[in-house]
């Protein structure tokens, strides 16, 4: 059943790009709209955070401590004086690149053993995919807590972490994809007609099951924001006074009977772009036939 | 088929040999060790030559090849160990926290279904649109709330502001009813998302356009013949979501304060405790693989299709 | 002899009185209203970590002392008001005249809760203990004891105690948590049994009856109590049938479960939520701790703070003022020595401590760290780089320390601030190469603590060289260690306690600590729990304590 849609799905990519974007765009959905315009705001905060904001997203100024939200601090300000808004939109460089570092980790390592298990079979395939399997049968948050003791603090150590718990996730995806294009008619025709087994695997294999490793890959962006925000409650997050969002959600809670906007709103904005991750994910998947 | 079985069963073994020696491996890494953590604290003011006594107490100061070979021992034996920090042996431990994890992750996990089953049917027998896409868009809202975040709201708004249940001295069932709902909601969410997608795939096969031209309604349709085909691939990531059960563990019961695995696995990593982490990265791969053991089992048994198509993939 | 000793310890304890302030600290105990106790009623008591030893000398950590309070009793009390020593489970005592020999005559009757009796040859015990460790069963001497040399059991209710040189010291030691009396039967445990609060068989006023290890504990009241210390109002047994302890690290948990009836006392109140507390006619108390007071601490074996110069620029960098008015309350006063301001021989220094980044730069100056690129200064192109680990007991720690990196990089000093795990904490802060910088604190009520928090073979706060550490270079007082010896031998408390004043003026001389508050143990209690009381140095209660009717 896979050979023709695995054929569409070749062609379609290839040759009608540009007309696939026009209409793509014209069947944007105004919720897929909406995750757009969430990530593409955050991703601006990232790059340029003082265009969108005059305060300090570090630095605190003593006397003005835990505010409630007004005019001049529009989320108010947390213990030490640090605007809280301030601190979201610095954050934004911190919380993406953890997990920008995050899925990059397990899409590349997993989608490498997930390709090489996959394409050659045999005994490699049973020792990358038992592998695989021990890294499932570690409970994660164990393994996350280990590397993190093991690297040190600190944001890009803590997105190793949370990464490398996603590896045995993207590998067993890429295997299963890679089988499945590569029992195609035209995988093996290629095959048939002399292409080395690198070859046949870059050209056709890859790209044709990349779709819903890629459409896992933004999905994972969001839970690897969750999971970063998590080690930050356990107190293992970065060091201070790294604005990164879990750790405003975790430090905030601790102020939660006295200024809870602390916690509600950095949390808000974790739901918000986990949630636009999670509807651009599908959205990606749909477009796999 | 036999042969079929004990092929599984050999990967079975083999991935808990491997987890085992993978784990070891990682633990002895970790820099500092639970004695020097224990011992080397200042204000047990004990004199270097004291805590190498303690070490060789303890054989920690064996080469490495021993110790591994001395832990395999201890644990085919079903000996796990001591735990340094606690000052008990590791099987004290476990007995007294695997239970109440065990529990709370079964109850989560129940929980969790029915949500999911709910969740699913609501969505596909309601006729109004939004409602349809609202329930749909539920899973993803699920799984963008963080853990610890989910379970501080529930006692703020059940607990501190209604007075429904209480968290500080609760009863043996009221202490459950917030700990299981911050579990099984984010559970649900990946476990809810597959079913719907399934159930939508499973209404456009050719069959159920059959059934329903011979006049069934929808709703038995949906309970008759899409329920069962739906149901199998959420079974199989039940299998892996073990792991996510156990972290979801660690979190709730530090919220909550209960007793339990996830409490003793994160002080457990605090302290370099190994003894203890090696013991519950045993148990969990013990989970792990006899979950997956017997899903992989079931289902040939739930679906016939599949009895011959599974000796190609083993 | 006794009536002698006991004035000569007035003298001490009044010289400190006549700098105590109480304010703030609410002590409303039963006698203060005219409502007769209440008997009966469980109290459900919140505290923020779990106990990790329940050895008694152990008992410096604020959640084991908190339970050994309640479970064990001591030889002498010290009144939390005047810190004078009371006969507790000793109904009187004698010292010779260079503090050498202590005699003790216990308190006839009493048992430890296993029915075994607290006589002279217990106590003797325990102290041997305490004093001199015990290498098999891997436990440690406790910090009080010094020079301890060993026992004689007199008769059955007489035993006799002799050290090597003088001890002045150790009468107070008779009084602290660290000398909590127990069972023979739990000093024959190895330290790793004694984390199961069961296994404590001690004489107080509670007994623990059942824990879920790390999580909860019951304490039921013994019915046959009748040993309480001699001077309090209330005797007999508690008032209380018994108390629940509930780990509950929480901080909004903790507050929301007080708050909406569900716990009766918490332990740990941060002071951004005192107002909040208080507004809702819950009660906060903050006794004192009245030792070291919470400072930041400098290892000089690390290059980079190896100059006085440098170590005394950030003190007077750092801006302590601003600190306790940004994230504490009155309850938290601003340091004005090492040591509390209601601990034993304690001298105002505040004036060598003043905020003064003007002086800073230029003692950097001196010590050739110019201002380089970043606004870092530097010197033999290495940046004056410091790095710190939070530490999770102490309030508001993580903050604390942001605030003065904050303070410090305006002279252009960067302090690196880390969260880390248990294990890395503890190996870190033993390697002075990794943490020049380091948070530290200890409640005690004698002069002694100040020793125990610099002296190389005890909590060595210093890093220096002779101490549990192999990372340490080469770094020693030998002076300040001198003086330290000397307060724990000196036999005249008033000698005692100017030496104590000299340490003082030394540590901060030498810029070793930057004293920042005077670190109080904040609880907060619904106005319905009356009779609650703190042990001298800040840790509950509960053996007078009872809950008013609704």
């Amino acid at each position: 059943m896979s050979s023709e849609t695995a054929n569409g799905a070749g062609a379609s990519l290839s040759a009608d790009l540009p007309v696939g974007w026009v209409s793509r765009i014209k069947r944007l959905s105004p919720t897929l709209a909406l995750a757009w315009t969430v990530v593409l705001i955050v991703l601006l905060w990232a790059v340029f955070p003082s265009a969108f904001t005059s305060y300090s997203g570090t630095e605190g100024v003593p006397g003005t401590q835990l505010r409630a939200p007004s005019e001049e601090h529009v989320l108010g300000t947390d213990g030490l004086g640090r605007d809280l808004y301030a601190r979201i939109v610095y954050g934004a460089r911190h919380s993406l690149t953890g997990a920008f570092v995050a899925v990059s980790v397990g899409l590349l390592l997993g989608t490498l053993l997930g390709l090489i298990a996959g394409a050659r079979s045999g005994w490699l395939d049973a020792a990358i995919m038992r592998l695989v399997d021990s890294l499932l049968a570690v409970p994660s948050l164990l393994l996350s807590l280990s590397i993190i003791v093991i690297l040190g603090f600190g944001t890009v150590n803590v997105a190793i972490a949370v990464g490398a718990v996603s590896i045995a996730r993207f590998a067993r995806l890429a295997r299963s994809e890679v089988v499945r294009v590569r029992r195609s008619d035209y995988v093996e025709a290629a095959f048939g007609s002399g292409g080395t087994f690198w070859a046949v695997l870059y050209r056709h294999v890859l790209p044709n099951s990349l779709t819903s490793v890629i459409a896992l890959a933004a999905l994972q962006f969001g839970s690897a924001i969750l999971a970063i925000s998590t080690l930050g409650f356990l107190g293992y997050g970065a060091p201070p006074p790294t604005p990164e969002w879990g750790l405003l959600i975790a430090e905030g809670r601790n102020y939660l009977s006295r200024a809870w906007w602390l916690t509600a709103a950095p949390g808000l904005v974790v739901v918000l772009v986990v949630l636009s991750a999670d509807r651009i994910s599908k959205a990606i998947g749909r477009t796999e036939p | 088929m036999v042969h079929y079985l004990l092929g599984r069963f050999g990967q079975a073994l083999a991935v808990l040999a491997l987890t085992f020696t993978a784990a070891f491996l990682l633990l002895q890494v970790l820099p500092g060790d639970a004695i020097m953590i224990k011992f080397m604290a200042p204000e047990m003011a004990l004199t270097p030559e004291q805590i190498a006594d303690i070490r060789a107490a303890y054989g920690a100061d064996l080469p490495l090849w021993e110790r591994y070979l001395s832990t395999v021992g201890q644990f085919l034996t079903g000996n796990f160990g001591y735990s340094i920090q606690a000052g008990v042996p590791v099987s004290k431990l476990l007995l007294t926290n695997l239970p109440s994890t065990l529990l709370l992750a079964s109850l989560g996990f129940t929980a969790a279904l029915i949500l999911t089953i709910l969740l699913a049917a609501a969505s596909n027998m309601t006729g109004m649109g939004w409602l349809r896409a609202g329930l749909q868009a539920l899973p993803s809202l699920f799984i963008s709330v963080p853990v610890f975040w989910l379970g501080i709201m529930l006692i703020q708004i059940f607990s501190f502001q209604l007075g429904l249940v209480s968290v500080i001295s609760p009863g043996p069932v009221e202490k459950l009813v917030l700990p299981v709902m911050t579990l099984a909601i984010p559970i649900s969410a990946p476990l809810a998302q597959i079913l719907m997608r399934n159930i939508d795939q499973v209404l456009t096969q050719p069959f159920v356009a059959v059934a329903r031209a011979k006049g069934a309604s929808r709703s038995w349709v949906l309970w008759r013949h899409v329920a069962r085909n739906a149901l199998l691939p959420t079974l199989t990531i039940a299998g892996v979501l073990f792991g996510e059960l156990l972290a979801g563990a660690v979190v709730t019961e530090a919220v909550f304060g209960l007793s339990g695995l996830g409490g003793l696995t994160y002080q457990a990593v605090g302290n370099h405790d190994t003894a203890v982490l090696q013991a519950i990265v045993v148990i969990s791969a013990l989970a792990f693989v006899t979950i997956n053991l017997i899903v992989d089992l079931l289902y040939p048994v739930l679906d016939p299709r599949l009895g011959s198509k599974v000796g190609a993939t083993a | 002899m006794f009536q002698i000793q006991s004035r000569r310890f007035i003298i001490g304890a009044a010289a400190s009185l006549a700098t105590l302030s109480l304010a703030g600290l609410a002590l409303g105990s039963g006698n203060a209203f005219a409502q007769a106790p209440v008997k009966g009623g469980v109290l459900i008591y919140l505290e923020q970590q779990p106990h990790d030893n329940l050895y008694p000398p152990a008992g410096g950590f604020y959640p084991n002392g908190g339970v050994l309070n309640q479970i064990t009793d001591k030889l002498t009390y010290q009144n939390p008001k005047t810190l004078e020593i009371e006969p507790w489970i000793a109904e009187s005592w004698t010292v010779n005249a260079d503090a050498t020999e202590f005699t003790f005559k216990i308190r006839p009757g009493v048992t430890f809760s296993d029915g075994t009796p607290l006589d002279a040859n217990a106590v003797a015990k325990n102290f041997d203990t305490y004093g001199l460790g015990n290498k098999a069963q891997k436990l440690p001497i406790s910090e009080v004891l010094t020079n301890y040399k060993g026992s004689e059991v007199v008769d059955p209710l007489t035993v006799k105690f002799f050290f090597s040189r003088p001890s002045v010291g150790f009468l107070q030691g008779t009084s602290v948590i660290g000398s909590g009396l127990v069972s023979l039967k739990t000093l024959s445990l190895p330290f790793e049994a004694l984390g199961d609060a069961t296994k404590i068989i001690g004489s107080g006023p509670f007994v623990v009856t059942n824990e879920v290890l790390g999580r909860e504990l019951t304490m039921t009241a013994r019915q046959d109590y009748a040993w309480g210390p001699k001077n309090l109002e209330h005797q007999g047994r508690a008032h209380l049938d018994g108390i629940k302890y509930v780990v509950t690290p929480e901080d909004s948990v903790r507050i929301g479960a007080l708050l909406a009836g569900q716990a009766q006392v918490i332990r740990q109140v941060q002071a951004y939520d005192e107002k909040q507390v208080q507004s809702k006619g819950f009660i906060i108390y903050a006794p004192s701790t009245r030792g070291i007071n919470n400072s930041i601490v400098f290892r000089p074996d690390n290059p980079l703070v190896s100059d006085v110069r440098v170590r005394r620029a950030l003190l007077h960098a750092t801006n302590t003022k601003e600190i306790v008015a940004t994230l504490f309350s009155e309850n938290y006063p601003q340091a004005k020595s090492i040591i509390a301001s209601t601990a034993q021989g304690f001298v105002d220094n505040s004036g060598k401590l003043a905020y003064d980044p003007a002086l800073a730069a230029k003692l950097l100056d001196e010590a050739g760290w110019t201002v380089g690129p970043r606004n870092l200064r530097q010197k033999d192109g290495k940046e004056l780089v410091l790095t710190a680990y939070e530490s999770l007991p102490q309030p508001q720690n993580k903050e604390t320390l942001q605030l003065v990196a904050q303070q410090w990089a305006k002279v252009g000093v960067k302090l690196n601030v880390l969260a880390g795990d248990a294990g890395s904490r503890v190996a870190d802060n033993l390697d002075p190469a990794k943490t020049p910088v380091a948070p530290a604190m200890v409640g005690r009520a004698d002069p002694d603590v100040i020793r125990s928090q610099y002296y190389p073979t005890t909590r060595n706060v210093l890093l220096q060289k002779g101490g549990v550490s192999q990372k340490v270079q080469n770094f020693s007082d030998e002076k300040l260690n001198k003086l330290l010896e000397d307060i724990a031998v000196a036999t005249d408390p008033v000698k005692r306690l100017a030496l104590v004043g000299e340490v003082q003026a030394y540590v901060i001389d030498q810029g070793y600590a930057i004293p920042v508050f005077e670190e109080p143990q904040a609880f907060a209690a619904s106005p319905r729990v009356k009779g609650f009381t703190f042990e001298a140095v800040g840790r509950p209660s509960f053996y007078s304590t009872w809950i008013a009717p609704k």
